[in-house]
Formats: structure tokens, C-alpha cells, sequence
């Protein structure tokens, strides 16, 4: 709030205290001239003062009060309990409008006052018929946001300076009728606290702090209770039973009650959105309407001021990059106005507040772009990721991919800060965009952080309790030497790592004994253990607990500053029996465990200690045994799924063996090459080759003998073309490892068994790329199509295989590569050669303008962005068509 | 040398407005909420113009000038601040040697062009 505001508030407070006093002073003499002066100078300097702040209305009020007092002072007029009673209505009416200019930051409430100025005035000509003018609508301290309110902000036609516009119309609040006052005509002295009971206003402004103390107050009477509870628990037949009982009642209605008085409208914290939106719509000239929908729901104010910042951000981001312009929204079809949508909701002890708008939704390929050049995840991981993983992205630090930075957002405060803000109150944030449709945020938040509802749980002998927000699911698991196949869920051990199988998802664990290290008593098995499934961002990570015990209303403490920096405990708090105990967080577990989730991972550093970080990437290897002895190894990232399958789905159809996988029959594809049928059940690594573009969703099933474990490894393959189905040696966990070649066996399948006809004629290309999991993610894609593929590392490679005599018929290339990148390559090329015809084809994660001009200008045919898959066919089959037609 | 104002209102907020506008335009701006306590600042150090209310508690703006302009002379400048209501107070404050008068609520621009017509800028 300006401070020429609050001092205008504290010292018009004064003189309304001052003035109420005066005026039944001056009631009781009349002749008092000293009390009449001092009444005319202060009704005078609040409505001389109110001219500076633009205060028309009570400016208009004060006026009309001050003139009636000028006729008294002057002895115009002599003072009579009515004159006094209309002088007070209006006292009233700008204490009103005071309060109300408090809690509205400024802006006057909306009313009308003619009535009152009229009996002001009739009052100051003498001619007072004693009308009561309080029966006219004045607006209530804090006025009650309409739960639906839409107010279209498109940027004006004609420019107006921003300032001179007039706040947004509110819509008409309910109305608080200022209650008429009419003191009886001899009441004898009636003292000043006698006049505010008769005002007797239906709300009182109470200080924060006193608001803060009580919910300490309650905070610790509920813990009391809770342990008085608990001892008479062990008590039967207690004489206290009944009386505690109540005792508890009392409590909890008390409790709530402190809460209501915390509890304000979440519409409290959108009340400036309408305001901004609309200056926001006219600076960057779109045309926006905001419609907000529940902003009478209601939530702690401590949470409410917190999540102010975060949402005015987010509508803030949904204005500038998500609602294009109207002429953009016209060639889409849409209409000119974009729409952002409020929308607010209980849920189960939570809010949820959603931020949408039907504008052109994430630019997934610039996100994929900016992550990969910022190291935050190599080309085969973004490879493997979903758009929607993708998108998370944003909620990564120092993430905007907004191309310029405007003065409305990308000022370096992103949507990593909302949700650094949002998990801060225990809340969680995820994201829905839609291409063309728009985006919505979800934010979740609790209603309160006093008091919150926890689940209990033991590990290694200790209690603790995990927020209820982040608990998805309990499961008990059966461990993994367990018979029964009837389990639905079960622990496995890939080597030494757990993981949970939950309805065909493979979650990751964290032991909690063995992340605090606390000591596990030898009876403790998996078997028995229960795994509390929690929600980390937008993954799952499951928890394994001794034991759990029930909900509880745990009262949050703040973790003491010795421990503050162990960011697995948000808190602690104390149980019924009196012990404290830590409340866990599971973001925090997440962490320290490493596992980051699609969107916990945090990067830090500058540019150059990522570039770093990126040449050393370590990446996740599934190995595994299959044929002879030695591990195998292949990417982690390119299997979609491990299967442990019964030997009776196993099905044989022309020869070939298949089974029954998701609603349809996957190819399974023995690696040492004879199923041996024998074995109860089949490791199957299975494989997901899903093209988007060509609606292409093919499964393939790898069997294998053992599954041996996850290791993250530099790596670094030296690759040997005579063994098929190999790609090369890799020295993975200290030993050598063979890697195999994903493609080999993923045409195994599809040429076995979809008859792949080679629509092209068996058209050659050389593929030089440097990136080794870039390349085995190229090769089948380009062989299912049918071309015969070749492999390069770089340019020097591509150009020996020019020089032995080689021929393709089109080159796709990477442009960074090292030794040659990949417009030197295409320069030299173009100089001269057999190839200087080719067409060649540029990849780049990086598909700039600037880069596509640069590329041009060296050579390239075309140029597609390195996660296009579809586009890259689609150029190749242009670009040979082309050839046909030329050699023709 | 920048020259010094005297602000003489009983509200903090008109004060607070005043010392924005003149400290703008680089004068040195000293505060007084009466004209008792506008006196005492004058007799420590004479300011190089005044600014003055005229409905004040304790001494009004009327009763400072006066003792002003008995005890200083005609140095220095007083502008008379009043409003609309209050219109017949003028005639007395020029009568009592006030340079000029300024309608509130003034302005940077209202308040400069005043200083501006008694040859302060």
C-alpha cells in the first residue's frame, strides 16, 4: 500500500476516534466552542486531505458534513440531537468508506451517498425533517467477491494513458446497511462507548496477532487433548470418559472455529488479477477477458497471502506467452478475445486452484530445444520422453523459453519460482497443455498450515508422519521371494535397487530405516513392510514403513534451526502420548534419495559447469544375461518396460512366438535365439517403437535369461559391426559389457513379423551422428521404413567412407559433432566428389532461423529438428523424390 | 544553494504530499504541524518561504502569519494553502501580508506555478 495511504488512514482513524467523542460532546453543549472547532478542523483535514489522494467520494461526504458545521460554528444553525444524529450518519458513512479504502489497497467501495449528502444538506439550510437516510446502500468493509465474476479487459481502442483509467468495475456487492441511528432526544450524557455499541457494526477489526496467538492457543490446547485422549484410552471405566469427551468437542468446534476466523475468500487474493489482466491485455495488445469461478472459496489467510505471488505469476505468464494475439487467434480459427479461467475448489481438506487459458499451449519443441542446450537432459533421455514430461520442464529453474524477454514476464522469476513457492506450503503444482488448445495449471494446496492431517508411520523403531497432501496410496507389499502370483503388487530387487510393481508400473523405493540409517530389528522382512506411495511433482515414489498407524491432526512446528538444513523433515510436531516426532517431506525424501522425478531435479551452475555436467552425463544401463554368461547391457531409456511373464502366455503364431500384451500380440523375440520352454516364467525386456506422426504404436518383447541390474555409467562404446544384434563393448560396472543394438532386434521383430515391405526400393542413407543412443533411436526408425541404413560417428568418418567408394542415396547429419561437425561436412561435400549431389539432410536440436539460414547457405537440403521424427521421413521422401525426378 | 520551505499543516499526509513535490524540485523541506510550533522553526532559522494552512489546532495559520510578518518583516514568502469553503480567509491572509494562495488539493504543477509567480524558481 502507498504510505501516503496508511498515514491518510492512521490519521483519519485518529480523528474519527476524536470526532465521534467531540460530537456527542457538543450534543450535551452546545456552546462549547472549542469542541465545535475542533469538530469543524477535523472533519475540514480529512476532506482537505482527501483531495490529494483522488478521494472524490469521501471528499463529496465530508464536504457535505463540513458545511453543516460551518452553519453552527458560524451560529447559523443551533446544534439539536437530530442535526447531531445526521452529522454522525455521516461520520459513519466515511468511517465506512475508510474501512473499506483499507481492505480494498486504496480504492474506494462503491456506493451511493445521495441521500445522505441530501440530509446533510437539508440539515445544513435548516430544514431537517429528520429523513433517515441510512437505509441507502453502503458497501460493506470487506465486500464479498461475487463467486462469478467475468470482467472483459480488451485493450482499448484508442491509447489511454494507464493511469487515468478508472479501476475495473466491481460488480455490486451485497449490501451492509449501515444501521440508523437515532439517539433518543433527552438521553441523558450518554457516554461515547454507549454511541459505538448503538452503531453496533456487525464486523470488528481485530489485529493479526491476536488472530496468530489463538491458533498457538488452540494449536496446543489440541495437542493436550490429543494426550489426555490417549491416557484414558488405556484407562477403562474412567471417571474423566465422559467429561473428556466433551472436553474434545469443545476443542474441535473451538478449533474450527479459529480457523473461520483465518479463512478468508480465495477471490481476496484474485481481486488485482482483473486489474492487471486488463493493463496487461493493453500493453502487449491482446484482447483478454478473465472469468474467475469460485472466489468464494475459502482458505487460511496465511496460505492465501502466500499463494498470491505464485498466481498472479501464473495468470501473469497465461496473458503474455500463452493467449497469442488476435490476429494469430483468427488464422486458428479461435475468436479474437482470448479467455484466461480462474477456477477454484475444495477437495478433500485441500484447495485446488486452476489457471487456465485456450491459447496456443506449450512450444514442447522449444522446451525440448532449451533443455537439451542447457544440459538439463541429454538427447536420449528427451528422446524417450513424453510431451507431457517434456513440458515440466518449465517449472525447472532459470527455464523460459519465451523468445524475448518482455516487461510482463520472463524476467527470470519463472515458473520454478511458483513452484519452489507452491511445495514451500505443502502444496503441489502440475501443468496440462494442450497444442492449439491452451494450457492449464494445477496447483493444490492445503487450506491451512497450522494444523494439518498427517499419516503415522514407524520405521526402525521411530514414529513419523507424512503430510496426508503427498499420500496417494498404501500398499502392502509382498516381498520378492513371495509364491503367490496373485499379489498384485510386489517388491523387486533389480541387484540392489527396490522397486515396486504397482498394476504394471515400476516405481522407484526408498527404504526410510536405510535413508536415515536407523537400525532395522532382523525380524523386519519384506514381506510384511507397507509402502506409502507418494506423489513427488507429477511421478510416484513409494516409501517403505515398518508399520502405519492411523491419521492424526498433527500441529506443525518448524524444525529446529540445528536440523533446518536437512530438507527430508519440513517440521515436527507432538503426538497424543507425548512424543515429538518429525514430519517428513516427501520432495525432500525425493532428493536426497536422487530421484528426481520428471521434474525434481534441480540444475544449478552457470552455462559452462552444465556443458560440463552434459559431457559427463551418466546414464542409466539395464543389465542383463541372455545366451552365455557375460552381461549385456542397453539403455535404460530405450526399454519401455520389464515383463517377468508366465511361461503358458507365451504363444506361437506362423512360427513365430508371441503372447498377449496390453489388449494386443507383441512379438517376443528370444535373444540367445531358442526359447527355452523349460522355464516357468521369461524376463522380457519390452520395447515401445511409438511414432506419433505416422500413428505408428509397435511393441516388441526381448527375452532374455536374467535381468541383473540399473547402472548409471559414462558411456563410451566402442563399436564393432561384425556381431549382429550388437552394437559394441562398453566397459559398464568395471566390466566389459556387450551393447546391443536395439535396432537389429527391433527389425528382427517388425521384419518377422508386420512384413515390412521395403517401400523404398531399399534407398540407402548414411546417418552421421555422434550421439550413440541418438543414432540407435535413428537406425530402426529408418529401417522399419524400409532404407538401408549406414552409421557414421562424424564427418571424418562420413568422408573415409566417401573416399573408400561408399554410395547412398540421401545423408542425414547432426550439425554439432566433433572432428568435422556437420557443416563442414556438408561444405566439403558440396566442393566437389561423387556426393556433391546428395541430398543431405540437417538435424539439429537446435532449429533457429538463424541456424536454418546458416545451414542453407552451406549446403543442407533440409533442415528438421532433431525429435521430429515424422518430419525427418517426410523430408527424406521428398528429397529422394526430388532426386528421381532430377536423375529422370 | 537550494532553498529551504517551511511545510505548515496539521496533516501528515498533506505534509508528506508537499515535501514529495518541493524536494523535486530540490528545495530543502522542514515540517511544522501548527503555527506555534511553525514560529519555533522560524525564530531557529528563518526558512526561505513558507507554506502555510490556515486551519491548524493550537495557533492557525491566520495568528502565524501575524506573528510572523511582527517579528520577521516582510521576508520571507508565505503561500496561504485553503479550499473552496474557506475562500474568505483569503482576503485576511493577503491582507496580512500572504504573497499568494493556493487551492487545495494542489499539485506539482498547481504548487510550482505559485512558487513560479512569486519569483521562487
Amino acid at each position: 500500500m502507498d504510505d501516503l495511504l496508511a498515514d491518510f488512514l492512521t490519521e483519519t482513524n485518529e480523528s474519527l476516534a476524536d470526532l465521534d467523542l467531540a460530537l456527542v460532546k457538543l450534543e450535551q453543549t452546545p456552546d462549547d466552542s472549542e469542541t465545535l472547532k475542533l469538530i469543524f478542523r477535523l472533519v475540514h483535514t480529512i476532506k482537505g486531505t482527501c483531495g490529494f489522494l483522488g478521494l472524490s467520494r469521501l471528499e463529496r461526504v465530508a464536504h457535505a458534513g463540513e458545511s453543516v458545521l460551518v452553519k453552527i460554528r458560524d451560529g447559523a444553525l443551533v446544534v439539536t440531537p437530530d442535526i447531531i444524529s445526521t452529522v454522525l450518519q455521516g461520520l459513519d458513512r466515511i468511517k465506512a468508506i475508510v474501512t473499506g479504502l483499507a481492505t480494498h489497497d486504496g480504492v474506494e467501495p462503491e456506493g451511493d451517498d445521495t441521500a445522505l449528502i441530501a440530509a446533510l444538506e437539508a440539515a445544513a439550510e435548516g430544514r431537517l425533517s429528520a429523513p433517515s437516510p441510512a437505509a441507502e446502500a453502503t458497501q460493506a468493509p470487506a465486500p464479498e467477491p461475487s463467486p462469478e465474476q467475468a470482467i472483459a479487459a480488451a485493450a482499448p481502442e484508442e491509447p489511454a494513458p494507464a493511469a487515468s483509467e478508472p479501476a475495473p468495475a466491481k460488480e455490486p456487492a451485497p449490501v451492509a446497511e449501515a444501521p440508523a441511528i437515532k439517539p433518543p432526544p433527552d438521553a441523558a450524557a450518554p457516554e461515547a462507548p454507549a454511541v459505538e455499541a448503538q452503531i453496533g457494526p456487525q464486523t470488528i477489526r481485530v489485529g493479526v496477532e491476536v488472530l496468530e496467538d489463538l491458533m498457538t492457543l488452540v494449536s496446543e490446547l489440541v495437542l493436550t487433548r490429543n494426550q489426555l485422549l490417549q491416557l484414558s484410552r488405556s484407562q477403562e471405566d474412567s471417571a474423566f470418559a465422559v467429561p473428556l469427551q466433551r472436553l474434545s468437542h469443545i476443542t474441535s468446534d473451538l478449533q474450527e472455529g479459529v480457523m473461520k476466523t483465518r479463512m478468508q475468500p480465495i477471490g481476496n487474493a484474485w481481486n488485482k488479477l482483473p486489474r492487471l489482466v486488463r493493463d496487461l491485455a493493453h500493453e502487449v495488445d491482446k484482447k483478454i477477458e478473465l472469468v474467475m469461478h469460485g472466489a468464494d472459496t475459502e482458505l487460511d489467510r496465511q496460505v492465501l497471502e502466500l499463494i498470491k505471488d505464485p498466481l498472479t505469476h501464473m495468470v501473469r505468464n497465461s496473458a503474455d506467452h500463452g493467449l497469442e494475439s488476435p490476429a494469430e487467434r483468427r488464422a486458428a480459427g479461435k475468436s479474437e478475445t482470448g479467455r484466461i479461467m480462474l477456477n477454484a475448489y475444495h477437495e478433500g481438506g485441500h484447495i485446488i486452484i486452476e489457471v487456465a487459458d485456450d491459447g496456443k499451449g506449450l512450444p514442447i519443441a522449444a522446451i525440448r530445444a532449451k533443455a537439451l542446450s542447457r544440459g538439463q537432459a541429454s538427447e536420449a533421455e528427451l528422446a524417450a520422453m513424453s510431451d507431457e514430461q517434456v513440458a515440466r520442464f518449465i517449472f525447472r529453474a532459470g527455464f523460459s523459453t519465451a523468445r524475448t524477454v518482455t516487461a510482463v514476464s520472463g524476467r527470470g522469476v519463472g515458473m520454478d519460482v511458483v513452484k519452489t513457492n507452491v511445495e514451500r506450503i505443502g502444496g503441489t503444482i502440475d501443468l496440462k497443455s494442450t497444442p492449439g488448445q491452451g494450457t492449464t495449471f494445477f496447483v493444490k494446496i492445503p487450506l491451512t498450515l497450522a494444523i494439518v492431517s498427517a499419516l503415522i508411520v514407524q520405521a526402525g523403531g521411530e514414529r513419523f508422519a507424512i503430510p496426508q497432501i503427498s499420500v496417494i496410496e498404501l500398499v502392502r507389499a509382498a516381498g520378492s521371494g513371495s509364491t503367490s502370483d496373485r499379489t498384485e503388487s510386489r517388491i523387486e530387487r533389480i541387484n540392489d535397487t527396490p522397486v515396486l510393481r504397482l498394476r504394471d508400473q515400476l516405481l522407484p523405493l526408498v527404504s526410510l530405516s536405510g535413508l536415515l540409517r536407523l537400525k532395522t530389528s532382523s525380524t523386519d522382512t519384506e514381506a510384511g513392510q507397507c509402502i506409502v506411495v507418494t506423489q513427488i511433482g507429477a511421478s510416484l515414489l513409494g516409501i517403505i514403513v515398518d508399520r502405519v498407524f492411523d491419521t492424526e491432526e498433527i500441529v506443525v512446528k518448524p524444525v529446529a534451526p540445528i536440523l533446518r538444513h536437512i530438507s527430508m523433515f519440513s517440521g515436527n510436531t507432538i503426538l497424543g502420548d507425548g512424543s515429538v516426532i518429525m514430519i517428513l517431506d516427501p520432495n525432500g525424501i525425493a532428493r536426497a534419495q536422487g530421484i528426481a522425478g520428471s521434474d525434481g531435479h534441480i540444475a544449478e551452475g552457470n552455462t559452462k559447469d552444465v556443458v560440463v555436467a552434459q559431457s559427463e552425463q551418466r546414464t542409466a544401463m539395464l543389465l542383463f544375461r541372455a545366451g552365455d554368461r557375460s552381461p549385456k547391457a542397453v539403455p535404460l531409456s530405450l526399454v519401455a518396460r520389464l515383463e517377468d511373464i508366465e511361461r503358458d502366455r507365451i504363444e506361437f503364431s506362423a512360427g513365430q512366438s508371441v503372447m498377449q500384451y496390453r489388449g494386443r500380440l507383441m512379438p517376443l523375440v528370444p535373444m540367445s535365439g531358442t526359447l527355452d520352454l523349460e522355464k516357468p516364467r521369461q524376463a522380457v525386456l519390452v520395447f515401445n517403437d511409438v511414432d506419433n506422426a505416422n500413428g505408428r504404436d509397435r511393441c516388441m518383447g526381448l527375452v532374455v535369461d536374467e535381468i541383473l541390474d540399473v547402472v548409471e555409467e559414462h558411456l563410451k562404446v566402442e563399436l564393432s559391426g561384425d556381431r549382429p544384434g550388437l552394437l559394441g563393448t562398453a566397459v559398464v560396472d568395471g566390466h566389459a559389457t556387450d551393447v546391443i543394438d536395439t535396432a537389429y532386434w527391433l527389425t528382427q521383430a517388425t521384419q518377422d513379423w508386420f512384413h515390412t515391405a521395403s517401400k523404398h526400393g531399399q534407398r540407402r542413407i548414411l546417418i552421421v551422428e555422434d550421439s550413440d543412443f541418438f543414432r540407435n533411436m535413428l537406425v530402426p526408425a529408418l529401417s522399419a521404413e524400409g532404407y538401408e541404413v549406414t552409421a557414421a560417428e562424424n564427418g571424418v568418418q562420413a568422408m573415409r567412407l566417401r573416399d573408400s567408394g561408399a554410395m547412398f542415396d540421401a545423408v542425414v547429419s547432426d550439425v554439432e559433432m566433433p572432428e568435422m561437425d556437420g557443416l563442414e561436412l556438408v561444405r566439403t561435400l558440396r566442393s566437389g566428389g561423387p556426393w556433391v549431389g546428395l541430398p543431405v539432410i540437417a538435424l539439429s536440436a537446435r532449429a533457429g532461423d538463424e541456424e536454418i539460414a546458416t545451414g542453407r547457405e552451406a549446403g543442407f537440403t533440409d533442415y528438421v529438428g532433431k525429435f521430429d521424427r515424422g518430419a525427418l521421413l517426410a523430408s527424406l521422401h521428398q528429397c529422394l523424390d526430388a532426386a528421381l525426378a532430377v536423375a529422370a | 544553494m537550494a532553498k529551504t520551505c517551511l511545510v505548515v499543516d496539521d496533516s501528515r499526509v498533506v505534509r508528506k504530499v508537499a515535501r514529495r513535490i518541493l524536494e523535486s524540485h530540490d528545495f530543502i523541506v522542514r515540517e511544522a504541524g501548527d503555527g506555534a510550533e511553525a514560529l519555533l522553526a522560524c525564530q531557529e532559522s528563518l526558512p526561505d518561504c513558507v507554506l502555510l494552512d490556515w486551519n491548524m489546532p493550537v495557533m492557525n495559520g491566520l495568528e502565524f502569519l501575524k506573528a510572523l510578518r511582527a517579528k520577521f518583516g516582510e521576508k520571507p514568502p508565505v503561500l496561504f494553502c485553503t479550499t473552496e469553503t474557506e475562500m474568505s480567509y483569503v482576503e485576511q491572509a493577503i491582507e496580512f501580508g500572504a504573497q499568494e494562495f493556493i487551492m487545495k488539493p494542489f499539485d506539482d504543477e498547481i504548487l510550482m506555478g505559485k512558487f513560479a509567480q512569486v519569483g521562487l524558481l
